[in-house]
């Protein structure tokens, strides 16, 4: 199979690589370019949310995405939120909260949360929940969760 | 006069949520070795199947393939199991299941690995299987190993049934199905393995033990056990579900192999196959009472379905025995249970630990028997309630901490009343229930209940804990680290957990059975005495002072003359005498005398008890059959809280799993395959959960516990399901005897 060339905008840097094109945006991240904290965890079938990033301003299974298919646009992943001083209010208010167990459902859910907020920035608690059902958690019943988005919008202090 | 803490009972702030909040944290999977190749495992396609042939020739010639491993190469042990050796690291002659491991491929991409795996050619032999237990321990059932399907049988019984049923005016009896159901960790089954030069090897595995893990490698390549280093990495949540050795044992064997490192990651789909699941259980369940209410006797039969092979199945089937009378005094009792190989995938430890099944059938049918003798579900509860100094019918003596359980069922009638007060939506009916449970801590008498932890003063004053078991998730670091906080007067900012290293950590044992925060935290409470004296004696040598008269406190060395010296400049001032100051101590789980086999009926009974109760209020639509909780209140004692964020989020987790095991749940054979995705295997989400929620915390002390903390990580989910299975009954008066609850039992459409 040959590699394809492909050239996205990833955690706002201008990135170009050669890539099987048979690999998913999850394997690259992880397995090419070393961003673990994207995480699989259905096995690549859309199904928990632990993959999410975000592409042009939607919350997005990765695992789902074709290497091809991001070319031109704009992926952010938990590394690409995160300040080089200090947190993202988002990751701030999820570890205050008590949100954070395990833990490999985070970096997905607070994705998912900052996808929400970024489109919607007072949502009702049934939109946070709707904008959470693509994270699955077997930690924490969720509850702590949506106490830290409701900290967050409270705060006021997205951006 | 309540005793001022600094750290105890706080929500503190977890020190991993910063790096998992923002993706450093390492997990196994995302750790890495100098030329590490992948594993490949082939799966058995049938669910009883022998094996006629196995070639891997083809395979080996796959470009990238460094081995192709079968059960022939395993140079040690080729079996193992935590309570019977009998599941083959890789099937030799017969596989009992599907997905049972049969071939590994290492190669140096995955992608060689999967291509390498297609070509091993095996020839099956189909062979009759059997799927439930009931069938399965009948003579004449397909025999899946030597010694007959029944692995393990308890009849254990109290008093004299005849007489306790010829006292009741009414019985009821009826048989209840619970589901397989998985634990259900976003963190698949991982495990890293290096081989050094030296001979020795070293293995990272998302594990509840690496200790286990530690022996069984060692075992499979024969190697002494010194040789093989096992090592947590962060764990993304294990339920139960990593006690047993998994994919430790094979990415050793390949790292063996192929004198390299090894990295093996179960899919979601392999994940489902391989890992311990609840058991599926059938469970009679007969009940007398007198007109008042007061029980009289009860009888129980009980199947569970421990798959192809035994995992920890019977011990699950001793508590299900020991908790089949659930929080209540019942004079005549008699238990049988049965755990029952099948050819489904194996079932073992998870959450709960054979208590959820107990208690379905215990609370469902308390609420029947309640309304055919005119009395509440409160009522008949309040008759009949354990006390402390109540005998169980396994000769357990309740202690003062079953005070508790009266309060949980107290709260939960006032709960059950302001639940009834909301308005239901037009169209739908609603109602309100409620369960008890009583779920027992620790591993039980009998067998070894020990846990070892060390502390380490660093030459900067913070406080090293080499905690022992691992933090799968839930946050026992931080409750070690607070209950080490609080013992030494320092702050929890100054203490820090290591990931456990069994070069390196005292063995702590395995981190389950509700009995970590206990069982570590007494541990460290000694330690920390110990670390006390030890600074004492050499501050005294340094002060030139008899250390009897220095005191401590709050990080600080006190001398004679009331002068206060800052501990940590004697602790630097040791260190450059290459002096560091260490304290490891064991805490052995106390049983009483009286739990030895000559005094009671089962082996190895459970003393300590947690509690708790469930008020669930459920609304359903009675044209669609379709159950929403729409208000859950779950209340639990802890004895003590040492992290209430931690508490609550054990609290709220719990609930949510327990949702599941109620409303969604199963790992159902359908057609011929398991259902093995999160596509057909429904894990509750965000929007599943009752909106109105909220978690109880009751502190009725546990004279034995540290600070007087129980634990609380299992019964959060034990009520659960008979509290939304009592609230549709109220609603509907459909009564459910199979789990999970879907629309179709709802309406009666189920064949």
């Amino acid at each position: 199979m040959k590699n394809i060339e492909v050239e996205f905008t990833l955690n706002g840097k201008k990135t170009s690589l050669s890539s099987a094109p048979n690999l998913t945006l999850l394997d690259v991240l992880r397995d090419e370019l070393g961003l673990t904290g994207v995480k699989d965890s259905c096995g690549g079938e859309g199904e928990c949310g632990a993959c999410t990033v975000i592409i042009n301003g939607k919350p997005v299974n990765s695992c789902l995405v074709f290497i091809g298919q991001v070319e031109g646009l704009q992926v952010t992943t938990i590394e690409g939120i995160t300040p080089e001083d200090g947190y993202h209010p988002i990751q701030r208010a999820f570890v205050e909260a008590g949100a954070v167990q395990c833990g490999y459902c985070t970096p997905g859910a607070i994705l998912a949360t900052k996808a929400l907020l970024d489109s919607n920035p007072e949502p009702s608690d049934r939109q946070i929940r709707e904008g959470l059902s693509g994270n699955l958690c077997r930690c924490t019943g969720y509850t702590k969760m949506l106490d830290a988005v409701h900290r967050v919008i409270d705060e006021g202090q997205d951006d | 006069m309540t005793e001022a803490f600094q750290s105890v009972g706080k929500s503190v702030i977890r020190k991993d949520a910063w790096e998992k909040a923002t993706g450093q944290a390492l997990y196994t999977a995302d750790l890495s070795a100098e030329d590490l190749t992948f594993g490949a495992i082939l799966r058995s396609p049938h669910h009883h199947a022998r094996i006629l042939n196995l070639d891997v020739t083809a395979a080996r010639k796959v470009p990238g393939v460094k081995a192709v491993i079968t059960s022939d190469d395993i140079p040690g042990e080729k079996v193992f199991g935590p309570l019977v050796q009998d599941q083959p690291s890789l099937a030799s002659d017969v596989v009992r299941h599907l997905g049972e491991p049969v071939a590994l491929v290492i190669a140096s991409t995955r992608i060689a690995a999967e291509k390498a795996r297609e070509r091993i050619l095996v020839s099956y032999q189909e062979l009759e299987a059997v799927f439930d237990p009931v069938e399965a321990a009948q003579p004449d059932a397909p025999q899946l190993h030597t010694d007959g399907n029944i692995v393990s049988e308890l009849h254990v019984g109290d008093g004299d049934i005849t007489v306790g049923f010829q006292e009741a005016d009414v019985v009821v009896e009826g048989t209840y199905n619970l589901p397989r159901i998985s634990p259900g960790y976003m963190e698949p089954e991982t495990s890293l393995a290096i081989w050094h030069e030296d001979g020795t090897i070293t293995v990272w595995v998302s594990s509840q033990h690496p200790f286990t893990d530690q022996a069984v490698i060692a075992a499979a390549l024969d190697m002494p056990v010194d040789q093989v280093r096992v090592k947590s990495a962060v764990i993304g949540g294990a339920f139960g579900g990593k006690e047993d050795s998994s994919l430790s044992i094979l990415a050793a064997l390949g790292a063996w192999k192929i004198r390299g490192a090894v990295k093996l990651v179960n899919n979601r789909r392999e994940s489902f196959l391989a890992h311990p699941k609840r058991h599926p259980a059938r469970i009679h369940y007969k009940l007398g009472a007198r007109k008042d209410g007061t029980l009289t006797a009860l009888q129980a039969e009980a199947y569970l379905d421990t798959g192809a092979y035994a995992s920890y199945g019977p011990a699950v089937a001793m508590i299900t025995t020991e908790t089949m009378t659930g929080s209540y005094h019942i004079p005549h009792v008699k238990v049988d249970s049965y755990v029952v190989y099948t050819n489904s995938p194996l079932s073992g430890a998870m959450r709960g630990f054979g208590s959820p099944q107990s208690h379905f059938a215990v609370e469902s049918t308390l609420d029947i028997l309640a309304e055919r003798i005119g009395l509440t579900p409160i009522e008949i509860r309040e008759r009949n309630i354990l006390q402390p100094g109540d005998q169980l019918y396994t000769k357990v003596v309740m202690n003062e901490s079953a005070l508790a359980l009266p309060e949980c069922l107290q709260k939960g009638r006032e709960i059950m009343n302001e639940f009834r007060a909301a308005e239901t939506t037009p169209g739908k009916l609603s109602g309100v229930g409620i369960a008890l449970a009583a779920q027992s801590m620790g591993l039980g008498a009998n067998v070894p209940d020990d846990s070892s932890h060390r502390l380490e003063w660093a030459p900067d004053g913070s406080v090293l804990i080499y905690l022992g078991a691992p933090d799968m998730g839930q946050g026992l670091a931080a409750a070690a680290e607070q209950i080490t906080a609080e013992a030494l007067g320092i702050p929890y900012e100054r203490v820090y957990s290591l990931p456990l290293d069994t070069l390196e950590t005292p063995n702590g044992n395995v981190t389950c059975a509700s009995r970590m925060t206990y069982m570590a935290g007494n541990a460290l409470l000694d330690a920390s005495s110990s670390l006390i004296q030890s600074l004492l004696n050499e501050a005294g040598r340094l002060l030139d002072q008899p250390p009897d008269q220095l005191k401590y406190r709050d990080g600080m060395v006190i001398k004679p003359d009331g002068v206060e010296v800052p501990a940590v400049e004697f602790i630097s001032r040791l260190a450059e005498e290459s002096i560091t100051l260490t304290a490891e101590s064991t805490f052995s789980f106390p049983y009483p005398e009286e739990t030895t086999p000559q005094h009671l009926p089962i082996g190895m009974p459970h003393v300590l008890y947690c509690f708790g109760a469930q008020v669930a209020r459920v609304e359903v639509d009675p044209d669609l059959g379709t159950v929403e909780v729409t208000h859950f209140a779950s209340i639990h004692d802890v004895g003590k809280v040492i992290n209430r964020a931690g508490v609550e989020g054990q609290i709220e987790g719990g609930v949510a799993t327990g949702l599941g095991y109620a409303l969604y749940e199963s790992m159902a054979l359908k057609g011929d395959a398991w259902v093995d995705s999160f596509t057909e295997y429904l894990l509750p989400t965000a929007v599943d959960l009752p909106e109105n929620y909220r978690s109880v915390i009751l502190e009725v002390p546990e004279a034995s516990g540290p600070y007087g903390a129980k634990g609380i990580g299992e019964i959060p989910l034990v009520p659960t399901a008979p509290a939304v299975a009592n609230a549709l009954y109220d609603a509907l008066q459909v009564r459910i005897y199979d789990l999970p609850i879907t629309p179709e039992k709802v309406m009666g459409l189920d064949k």
